[in-house]
């Protein structure tokens, strides 16, 4: 069986790489002295010293826009710095190309996989780094090798399959393993999990913990605090382009980090307010669809309900089935006390049904489009006289949208996807607050959004019950949903396995519903 | 709330980048024009200008109609065999007595049904705009040399056929025809709701559905838009060389998608 160290090994002539094996754990390996990056005016990392120790699992923690991005760019060689200093093994470094940093053995694995998804997973192992002889390739030597380091890595995946095939998660875990196989000596997680089912997680923790154990320093970045306490050793937090402390993780609590990445203490970020619950607005019965069977459950106005469960438990095909996108199959829905049939998405919109999808990329947003397009894409009916457009009116709604929802845009003609999660996330509400609605669906809203702007949308949650909505919020976060939801489900394979009011239940009673034991 | 600096690092808005892009290409065919007149003393004759309006003029419409489609991350081959098919369709209807309303009436309800044929294999077969539209291209030229048996129908009605040679204010009557499609067109796309749909169907299919726009409809009607202007070019072609000939306007598509990509339509779909 050939092993991951002796794959890697074909690596390790290069002289820079010995080096960095020399240092001993617990030795700095790379320091940042006062390393700065300027956009023009904008001081996107303000300078920053920061000492990352050989063989440390080390979490970096902020708010979007906090510099968390702009940092990698640089240690990868991505972008090339404005000013300070770089010591990597005690040595300043240029770090200015992306060969540069991969030479010296730093390797980044990035939130979305930037893999070739039409080729094998043994092809995308070795992609720019194939195994050749007489200038051919030796496939099979190849696929040989990649199955080894797979089954090495306990990862039960086929060489030889298309990496399309794959989930985003075992995708995630070849692209760790391709960094793997490269001879890395410094590894930069960025929110490696935010699309990943907990075993998929389950299964990249223990890769990260072996890449440990080899001597690998990891760098782990993410918005999960319960993953940064179960992986990381030291911590530290970046607050608006500023380093602003690290700490042993023995030493601090979720509190302490959040004050830091947020000057606001915890109870200020779930915010739920007495609001008096008013009449039914929605009530299903005995729903089923593709993905959800019998699922029976009211929404009142002034009341949230809460959706919980694990990816792929049938929330989102509830969700997507009620609004009209997924034929129903039996069942029936009353909306304000009168029996409805939903054929699709504009019926539901005609009702008074808002829906934030799941996928911001994917469902939510036109990406390369403006903003003021995409907040204004369900209302243009309104905007128009007639065939043509009321351009005043459309600036306007869009405008008032960007300043109501403090969406953090120069103008409403920049590209959605110039903007952050949390920025993005809020175009996706803007579009459904300009429409206007009953009953407001909003299927996973804080996934890749920093707690800053979690906070705000949580606020804007209550304005809407105030006015008299209801919300069905849809999460597999469960401190979100346990902490605002009024009534909550608990779904399991398409069904909802268990209900309980606001805190009747434990994290823990709700956690065992929702995986089943 | 928290000021975070780096996100204002988003690009401004392209529009000044843009004007400059599209000054380039002025610029360019100002030069062109500049360097013909040096070099040919027949460039700059009333006679030749007019003729270019009149060669550019049948591009053109083709490539408004290419534009739609191309704007949904779709492209339409056919086009070029739709031209050289109308030609036949309206040839053949003159011949059989057809009044020349009707029949070119009839020639134009034919551009909406092959569109509408393009939309249905699209949106209910699953096809890829390129399959079907390249199977409509060789079944058009083979229907329309099954109709002619191979030869061309001539067109003897002379008013028609004087129409593509007629001048208006002194600009050919073939480049008013651009402006009439050319000034819709630009309502159509810039300044109603339609034409935002059909950037965002472009751009995000799935998430214009789940904002209320109705995707199959939108598709329907850029490839009955795109294969309707190619009828009507149909029509002009033949008023302008009094034949019907189905091998007419051979790979006039790949011009319309070449003019619609330089004046600025991306082949990936919709951008802003």
């Amino acid at each position: 069986m050939i092993g991951l160290e002796e794959v890697s090994h074909r690596h390790d002539d290069s002289a820079t790489l010995k080096e960095a094996n020399r240092i001993p754990a617990g030795s700095p390996i790379l320091e940042l002295k006062g390393l700065q990056k300027n956009y023009g005016h904008v001081q996107a990392l303000k300078p920053a010293t920061l000492t990352f120790l050989a063989g440390e699992i080390h979490a970096i923690v902020g708010e979007n826009g906090a510099g968390k991005s702009t940092l990698i760019k640089l240690l990868t060689g991505v972008i090339t710095r404005t000013a300070g200093e770089v010591l990597w093994c005690g040595q300043p470094v240029g770090l200015s190309t992306p060969n540069e940093a991969i030479a010296r053995g730093i390797n980044a694995v990035h939130q979305e996989v930037v893999l070739c998804r039409h080729l094998t997973v043994a092809a995308n192992l070795f992609l720019g780094d194939e195994v050749n002889r007489y200038g051919l390739m030796r496939k099979k030597q190849m696929e040989k090798m990649a199955q080894a380091v797979l089954d090495d890595l306990g990862f039960g995946l086929p060489a030889g399959a298309l990496l399309s095939s794959l989930t985003i998660g075992q995708q995630q875990l070849v692209a760790t393993a391709r960094a793997a196989m490269r001879g890395t000596q410094f590894l930069i997680f960025d929110e490696p999990t935010a699309y990943l089912t907990r075993q998929e997680s389950a299964q990249l923790f223990k890769l990260i913990r072996r890449l440990q154990g080899e001597g690998v320093t990891i760098v782990y970045i993410s918005h999960r605090m319960e993953e940064v306490f179960e992986l990381a050793d030291r911590v530290s937090v970046l607050r608006d382009g500023t380093h602003v402390g690290t700490r042993l993780i023995g030493e601090t609590n979720d509190a302490e980090l959040i004050a830091l990445m947020i000057n606001r203490s915890i109870e200020q970020i779930y915010h739920k307010e007495e609001i008096a619950i008013g009449e039914t607005i929605l009530a299903v019965n005995g729903l089923s669809g593709p993905g959800f069977e019998d699922v029976s459950l009211s929404v009142k106005a002034g009341q949230i309900v809460g959706l919980y469960g694990l990816i792929g438990a049938g929330r989102s095909e509830f969700a997507l089935g009620l609004y009209g996108r997924q034929p129903t199959t039996s069942g029936d829905i009353q909306w304000m006390g009168k029996r409805v049939d939903i054929k699709n998405e504009r019926t539901a919109m005609e009702l008074g049904i808002a829906l934030a999808p799941e996928s911001r990329r994917d469902q939510g947003l036109c990406l390369n489009l403006p903003i003021g397009l995409n907040i204004n894409l369900p209302v243009f009916g309104r905007l128009s006289h007639g065939p043509v457009i009321n351009h005043a009116r459309e600036s306007a709604n869009a405008d008032k949208q960007i300043r109501d929802l403090s969406i953090k845009t120069p103008s409403r003609r920049v590209p959605a996807s110039s903007m952050s999660g949390g920025n993005q996330q809020k175009i996706v509400i803007g579009k459904w607050l300009s429409h206007g609605a009953r009953l407001f669906i909003f299927d996973e809203p804080t996934v890749g959004v920093d707690v800053g702007t979690k906070a705000e949308i949580y606020r804007l949650f209550a304005k809407l019950l105030k006015d008299g909505a209801g919300i069905i919020l849809i999460s597999s976060y469960l401190p979100e949903v346990y902490e605002l939801a009024d009534r909550l489900h608990v779904f399991r394979a398409g069904k909802i396995v268990a209900s309980h009011d606001f805190h009747a239940a434990t994290h823990e009673e709700v956690l065992s519903e929702a995986i089943g034991v | 709330m928290t000021a975070t600096p780096t996100e204002i690092v988003a690009p401004p808005p392209r529009r000044k980048m843009n004007i400059l892009f599209g000054l380039t290409l002025i610029g360019l065919l100002i030069f062109l024009w500049i360097v013909l007149g040096v070099v040919t003393p027949s460039f700059w004759t009333p006679l030749n200008i007019s003729n270019l309006l009149r060669q550019g003029a049948m591009t053109a419409i083709l490539a408004l109609g290419q534009t739609f489609v191309i704007i949904t991350a779709g492209i339409d081959l056919s086009v070029g065999a739709i031209v050289g098919f109308c030609t036949v369709i309206i040839a053949w209807l003159l011949q059989a007595g057809v009044p020349l309303w009707g029949a070119i009436a009839l020639t134009l309800a034919i551009g909406v049904a092959i569109g509408a044929f393009h939309g249905f294999g699209i949106v209910h077969m699953g096809l890829p705009p390129f399959i079907i539209t390249l199977a409509t291209l060789t079944s058009l030229r083979g229907i329309g040399l099954l109709i002619t048996n191979g030869s061309t129908i001539n067109i003897t009605n002379e008013g028609f056929s004087n129409f593509a040679r007629a001048d208006l204010l002194s600009i050919p009557s073939l480049f008013w025809m651009v402006i009439l499609v050319a000034v819709p067109s630009f309502i159509f796309l810039h300044l109603s709701r339609w034409g935002r749909y059909l950037f965002a169907v472009g751009s995000n299919a799935e998430a214009a559905r789940l904002s209320g726009v109705n995707v199959k409809g939108m598709i329907y009607l850029a490839y009955i838009l795109s294969a309707s202007f190619a009828a009507f070019v149909g029509v002009l072609l033949a008023s302008r060389i009094a034949i019907g000939n189905a091998t007419q306007a051979d790979g006039w598509e790949l011009q319309a998608i070449a003019s619609s990509v330089i004046g600025g339509t991306s082949l990936f779909g919709a951008v802003a």
